[in-house]
């Protein structure tokens, strides 16, 4: 796989800067760690990423004091925002591992700059999808009870629920990304403990980096365990997404009913992370002047995958037009034509021709290698999967088995903060990584630097 | 020596003494002066024990009000915490009463339940009636007695009867004037009486803005004297109404209902059914379950009278030959009628004109309904005069100045009373006016003094049913806010002192068992109390026939209108506004509309085509050269160019239902009190967000409602519902015990909403407010699905109630994350409430959207006492879902008492609370597994049948498919 992109790479887009050396990489991506002072940019968007967190806080103030009423969701739409921004947020997790795991087993030589990138916004992203369900609850502070705890009770979680299951893949989605994330830092910690100037920086560096002292036996342990964790990254990214669409598989409401739900939710991942890493590349690049180690190669690379991403998404699209049209369920039937031409249709709409007409572009060099466009099509496609979970569980709920029963969904201001607050969550805690963390695999790259430059 | 300008006290004894204190007390806290006049004790203790218990513990027994509140050191016998105990009393609507028994736990009145051995009642009680239990409780009650402006005792009030009545006694009475709604009741009659023998020149006025008069000016010409109709549906084997309220808020409706309902059941009663026709301007239940209804307007409706009188010979040949754009369907149901004479029954609403109820009477005659279907007897109220002509003179006199005492004894003139009378300017010229109200009403906040009136359930006092049978009714519970009845008022004027009600009328009955040769008194007294019925006091029928002359005396045809018809109607749950402070009823969806905390201006869809209007356009309209601002409600059905204003709402003082809504009494006029021409109706470009609850009109294409002709059904019943058990891989869940089911007959279904609020009363259930409503989140656990089918002008209308379906595979338990929804052995999807964290997933799963979620803390949202709550039902808090249990409480209760007697449950023993109050019986309960009980039974017919059979779900509740019984010489067979 590897020979196969690298034999399609244009000559002037290599892997990783001509004037990269292993010390100037090391020096390069350690001193954004270790600044002084962070530069003026990441003041600002840090300040409002914060500033939003913030109104995230007001925002379960005032949900959990008052009560879920405060949101819009109702009976018969009892999902709603939380809901769907929870498979939202998930979904870009999922993406970075992807990007981490996946392309780390296919050795695609890409995927060693951006790694990093990818695994932070996963971590930023996983509370934020985390946070959702339990915000939803109608009794948040007993959300511990989908966990299977000894209890003099003697009651245990329902194992038949796919609520569960998806709390069980969460939870442990979580904590191995985070281990997965550490095991792959640690050599990077400490390189900037080595190269950190002040005490306090080397006393926090060489705490986090457990002594690692770069011995080839600590090496070899470390690319083991690293390997072995992708290989079971990989597949449970896949397992962890598809069980978040089981929630909506084995739920009994015309729509939702439907065995396409897992890979259509892991189409959408592959898209949606791809389009998050690609813009945070994009940021890192600029604000951090790393065009060097993050190269058009990424960008290209990446470009490719958000394009197959896509193609499998208007693949996942037609099949989910398809069953209810060809099947002879009038409830499912009428409720897709609710999605197609009722109340939602124009989000409906939107949500297609941002996530699979526009990143056809993708399809052009030229495109792939402007990068206002990346990041105007990567928004767009970040914003057309949040529509899409938006329309199939507002629509399904809404236009549901009793016609007597049919309602809508409108979300409240508290609805729309929720959404702003965990965007700002998110952000804070990529900034966070940015500021304090290598947000390049120095290692991995120093690999790639290693092979380019072996004659 | 002066009075130093202060006084000190030095011990709260002696500031209790002083007389600035205890007027202090007196002006501030009116009900504790007597504490503090005789500070003893064990007066405090009584007291305090009597509000603090609310009226329970001794109270609520049969006895006489004791004198001694006894302290809970010994329990009472027959209090037993968990068990219900019952107490026969009455309610009374327009004076008719409806026999009860109220549900006592812990001798706290907790429920209203129909009397089975009332004929009003037979078991059933309507969503009024058991949303008064709420009243009762409402701590919006008036509570304090004003006299003048200023806050005053009940002795202060007294004292100024008592020098009024001499003042009166002078001068015979002159000047002196009752007004009360209709009245039944014999001993307020014969305290009436009494005082105007006392006071001879003392005049009685009453009033009701929904009354009868029509129905009386009608008897008058047809019989010559005033008879009240009352109707055996049980011999009606072809049912003809004219906008009737036969089967939903005439007097003994719901025996009426249970009647045409038994005579509707085909697969239960070997294919025999009756048929029913309607023709109406505005739906009403009659009209929604008819065979064949036809929507016309006012004008059209008397003259399709005309013309059905001319072919029945009832009238003139040359009616008959009219030209009639309905003849073609009003023939074939002349005919069908004339088929059955002796069994067919012809109904007019009571909002029809007099013209219309002559003519009825006189079909009625021609098909010899009189003393078969169509029973005449002596009026029930005590004196059955015109109410609009009574209000009107009492008007003129105060007007006048010939009034200087009036008593208003329940009744709300100033709100309800004709706008071109304006009572509230006559009142204001009477110098000493009383009213005793439930609520700080209008009329009472008009008058000089306002009493407030002891609740029904708080007071002595006996009243009538439709048919005569008199009810004693016995307080459940000493008055809660201090209240008193028309009784002890009427006691004063009548120099007797303000003596208490059950003495008044234990005296009164004495008297009165005397003179019936009842026999023993006591035991007279303590049966008729106790089974809260008298024996044989229904009215004899008497025999009667139209004159032929009333139907050729009639007024010329009414002339069609130029514009649009305002119809003033009741509201269902409000009714003439007096009910406007329930919370139950205003948020009780009605039947049509599904409209809660609203009223709205009903009109045709094509009429609001051509008038630009949709549903929640605010249009503003003028009638009467009053202009009034109301939201439109597109309703199909209803006639053409007639927009109908339901009455009782927009009120302007009193409790929770003040400005909720829009007044149309602003708008009625004395002589036309049910129709009025509009002169303008003006699209505001506003929008006014009405709270309807249901989703879509239509079933959408699925099966939902399985319909069918009697024909079909006894040629071939197996085709109106294919039973396929869709197939699965796994085995079907076992129940060796018993497996709790439900049938509901579609037929019977009448679509009164009594069992909502049944089921409301009985499990707990919040009132969540209009804007919880819009929002999506009512809570009743048990609702009735309305759909239309048909042309929007003329629909069919089919009711469905939807509790809970219990299903054996249910879709809500397997995806509730921590076992919060589960199976028991018997069958039943109970809810843990104290598991549940609120996912919300099992109401997405549940086809049938009867989960009910607690967004917000309803239940202590709700302005209620807590000792109103039923305790065998625990209340939910928030962030918890909910659901119909089919009542489980009733079925371990019952249960529970038929193991203690070592007995197996028996069929019928388990009575859910929707099935209880049901007028019609539509729902049956029980084991299935029994193949003799009841509900195998029905379930056995062909034509049962489950909703979304096809997701195999399961369900145990299971309905019966709706069979119509349609004229085959009517075309199109529709309404």
């Amino acid at each position: 796989m590897s020979t196969t992109l690298q034999s399609e790479l244009p000559a002037e887009a290599p892997v990783v800067g001509p004037d990269v050396t292993l010390t100037s990489l090391s020096e390069e991506v350690s001193s954004r760690v270790l600044m002084d002072r962070a530069p003026r940019w990441w003041w600002i968007g840090f300040g409002c990423s914060f500033l939003l967190f913030i109104a995230l806080l007001v925002q379960m103030g005032w949900l959990f004091v008052n009560g879920i009423g405060v949101w819009g969701v109702a009976i018969p739409v009892a999902w709603a925002f939380a809901i769907l921004e929870y498979v939202w947020w998930i979904a870009l997790a999922s993406g970075g591992t992807i990007v981490s795991a996946l392309f780390f087993l296919t050795r695609s030589p890409w995927r060693s700059a951006t790694n990093r990138i990818a695994e932070s916004m996963l971590l930023s992203a996983a509370p934020c999808a985390g946070l959702m369900p339990i915000m939803h609850l109608g009794r948040p502070g007993l959300f511990y009870w989908l966990f299977p705890y000894s209890n003099v009770m003697g009651v245990w979680p329902q194992a038949r629920s796919p609520l569960w299951w998806d709390f069980i893949c969460l939870l442990c989605y979580i904590l191995m990304s985070i281990m997965y994330y550490y095991a792959g830092i640690l050599p990077d910690l400490a390189t900037v403990r080595d190269l950190a100037q002040t005490r306090a920086k080397r006393i926090f560096y060489g705490i986090l980096a457990l002594g690692w002292r770069g011995s080839t036996a600590e090496w070899q342990n470390q690319r083991i365990v690293y390997a072995i964790m992708s290989a079971i990254m990989a597949p449970m990214v896949i397992s962890v997404h598809s069980v978040v669409g089981l929630d909506y598989a084995g739920g009994l409401t015309p729509g939702w009913h439907d065995t396409q739900f897992p890979p259509y939710f892991f189409f959408g991942a592959v898209v949606s992370g791809t389009a998050v890493i690609m813009m945070l590349t994009i940021l890192v690049r600029w604000g951090y002047g790393l065009q060097n180690v993050l190269t058009e190669y990424h960008l290209n690379a990446m470009a490719k995958v958000m394009l197959v991403g896509s193609l499998l998404l208007a693949y996942a699209y037609v099949w989910e037009a398809f069953g209810p049209l060809y099947g002879s369920d009038v409830a499912a039937k009428t409720e897709f034509y609710q999605r197609m031409f009722g109340f939602t249709s124009p989000v409906f709409w939107s949500e297609k021709v941002l996530t699979v007409v526009v990143p056809q572009l993708l399809w052009f060099p030229v495109v792939r290698r402007n990068q206002p466009l990346l990041v105007m099509i990567s928004a767009g496609v970040i914003l057309g999967m949040w529509q899409e979970r938006y329309v199939f569980t507002i629509s399904s709920l809404a236009h549901n088995y009793m016609p007597s029963y049919w309602g809508h969904f409108y979300p409240t201001a508290w609805d729309w903060t929720a959404l702003a607050g965990t965007i700002g969550l998110f952000l804070t805690m990529f900034f966070l990584f940015l500021r304090f963390a290598p947000i390049v695999s120095i290692a991995e790259v120093r690999e790639i630097v290693e092979e380019e430059r072996a004659p | 020596m002066t009075q130093p300008a202060r006084t000190y006290w030095r011990s709260l004894e002696e500031l209790a003494e002083m007389p600035e204190f205890a007027a202090l007390v007196e002006r501030e806290l009116p009900r504790f002066r007597d504490v503090v006049n005789a500070f003893d004790r064990r007066r405090f203790l009584q007291l305090m024990a009597a509000s603090m218990a609310l009226g329970g513990l001794s109270a609520c027994g049969t006895e006489p009000n004791p004198r001694q509140l006894v302290p809970y050191v010994q329990e009472p016998a027959n209090v037993i915490p968990g068990r219900n105990r019952y107490y026969a009393t009455a309610t009374t609507q327009d004076g008719y009463a409806t026999g009860v028994l109220i549900a006592h736990q812990m001798a706290r009145p907790i429920k209203v339940e129909g009397n089975p051995d009332h004929p009003a009642s037979l078991g059933g009680a309507s969503a009024i009636m058991q949303a008064s239990i709420l009243e009762f409780y409402d701590p919006r009650r008036a509570q304090t007695l004003v006299g003048g402006g200023e806050i005053a005792t009940w002795e202060g009030f007294v004292a100024a009867l008592h020098d009024r009545r001499n003042a009166l006694l002078s001068r015979k009475g002159d000047g002196l004037r009752v007004l009360t709604g209709a009245v039944t009741s014999p001993f307020l009659a014969a305290q009436l009486a009494r005082l105007q023998q006392q006071f001879p020149a003392m005049r009685w006025h009453q009033w009701q803005p929904l009354h009868r008069d029509n129905e009386l000016a009608a008897a008058q010409s047809s019989f010559g004297r005033p008879v009240g109709r009352t109707f055996d549906l049980s011999a009606a084997d072809r049912i003809f109404g004219i906008e009737s309220d036969l089967i939903a808020a005439t007097p003994g409706w719901l025996a009426y209902a249970r009647a045409f309902a038994a005579k509707r059941r085909p697969a239960e009663t070997g294919g025999e059914m009756s048929r029913a026709y309607a023709i109406e301007s505005t739906p009403t239940l009659l009209g929604a379950k008819a065979d064949h209804r036809l929507g016309l307007r006012p004008d059209e409706i008397e003259a399709s009278l005309r013309y059905l009188a001319g072919l029945l010979g009832a009238g003139p040949q040359e009616w008959a030959q009219q030209d009639n754009a309905q003849a073609a369907w009003l023939k074939a149901a002349a005919d069908d009628l004339a088929q059955h004479k002796g069994n067919a029954l012809v109904h007019a609403g009571r909002e029809q004109s007099a013209t219309v109820h002559v003519l009825v009477d006189a079909i009625n005659g021609a098909l010899g309904a009189f003393g078969k279907t169509v029973r005449l007897v002596a009026p029930v109220e005590a004196s059955a005069g015109a109410k609009a002509q009574s209000l009107s003179e009492l008007v003129g006199d105060m007007r006048s100045g010939k009034v200087d005492t009036l008593l208003v004894l329940g009744a709300n003139p100033v709100y309800d009373a004709p706008a071109d009378l304006d009572f509230a300017a006559a009142l204001r010229r009477v110098p000493f006016s009383v009213s005793l109200a439930l609520y700080d009403d209008e009329t009472a906040l008009a008058s000089t003094w306002r009493l407030p009136a002891a609740h029904e359930y708080e007071i002595w006092s006996d009243a009538r049913a439709f048919d005569g049978t008199i009810t004693i009714q016995q307080p459940q519970a000493r008055p809660l806010y201090g209240g008193h009845s028309a009784h002890q008022v009427l006691g004063i004027l009548l120099g007797g002192g303000s003596g208490d009600d059950h003495t008044l009328l234990r005296e009164y009955w004495q008297q009165r068992a005397q003179q019936e040769n009842r026999g023993d008194f006591a035991a007279f007294w303590h049966d008729a109390v106790r089974g809260g019925v008298v024996p044989n006091t229904a009215e004899p029928p008497i025999s009667a026939t139209p004159r032929g002359d009333a139907v050729t005396g009639l007024p010329s045809p009414m002339a069609p209108a130029n514009g649009i018809r305002a119809l003033f109607r009741p509201d269902e749950g409000t009714w003439d506004g007096r009910y406007a402070h329930n919370p139950w009823l205003l948020e009780m969806p009605r039947t049509f509309t599904r409209l809660t905390w609203d009223n709205a201006a009903l009109i045709a869809p094509g009429t609001a085509k051509r008038l630009g209007l949709a549903t929640h356009d605010l249009v503003e309209i003028s009638v009467n050269e009053v202009k009034l601002t109301v939201p439109v409600y597109v309703l199909p059905g209803q006639a053409p160019d007639c927009m109908t204003l339901p009455l009782g709402w927009g009120r302007a003082a009193g409790g929770l239902g003040a400005g909720v809504g829009f007044d149309v009494y602003r708008l009625r006029r004395a002589a036309d009190p049910w129709i009025a021409e509009i002169a303008s109706v003006r699209k505001t470009g506003e929008v006014d967000r009405l709270a309807t609850i249901q989703g879509q009109d239509r079933v959408l294409g699925r099966d939902l409602v399985r319909e069918a002709t009697l024909e079909t059904f006894k040629n071939d019943p197996g085709s109106i519902v294919k039973k396929e058990k869709p197939a699965s891989l796994y085995p079907p869940f076992e129940y060796p015990d018993r497996a709790w089911a439900m049938a509901i007959d579609l037929n019977s279904c009448i679509g009164c909403q009594a069992c909502t609020i049944a089921c409301q009363a009985e499990n707990n259930v919040p009132v969540v407010g209009k804007d919880q409503v819009l929002a999506e989140r009512i809570m009743h656990w048990l609702r009735i699905d309305r759909y239309y089918s048909g042309p929007p002008e003329a629909p069919t209308v089919a009711f469905e109630p939807m509790p809970c379906m219990h299903c054996e595979n249910a879709p809500c338990e397997v995806v509730c994350p921590v076992h919060a929804t589960v199976h028991d052995h018997e069958g039943l999807n109970v809810m843990v409430y104290n598991r549940c964290v609120g996912t919300r997933f099992c109401s997405n799963n549940c086809p049938y959207k009867v989960r009910r979620f607690n967004f917000y803390p309803y239940t202590s949202q709700n302005n209620r006492p807590a000792q109103s709550w039923n305790p065998q039902v625990s209340v939910r808090d928030r962030g918890v879902m909910e659901k119909c249990t089919y009542c489980i409480q009733r079925i371990r209760t019952t249960q529970i008492a038929a193991n203690r007697d070592d007995r197996p449950l028996r069929d019928g023993e388990v009575v859910t609370a929707c099935q209880q109050s049901c007028p019609t019986q539509a729902i049956i309960f029980g084991d299935r597994n029994d193949r003799e009980s009841a509900v195998a039974k029905r379930k056995a017919t062909p034509i049962d049948f489950v909703l979304l059979e096809e997701l195999n779900t399961r369900p145990r509740t299971s309905y019966s498919a709706l069979i119509r019984n349609p004229n085959p010489a009517i075309k199109g067979n529709q309404s």
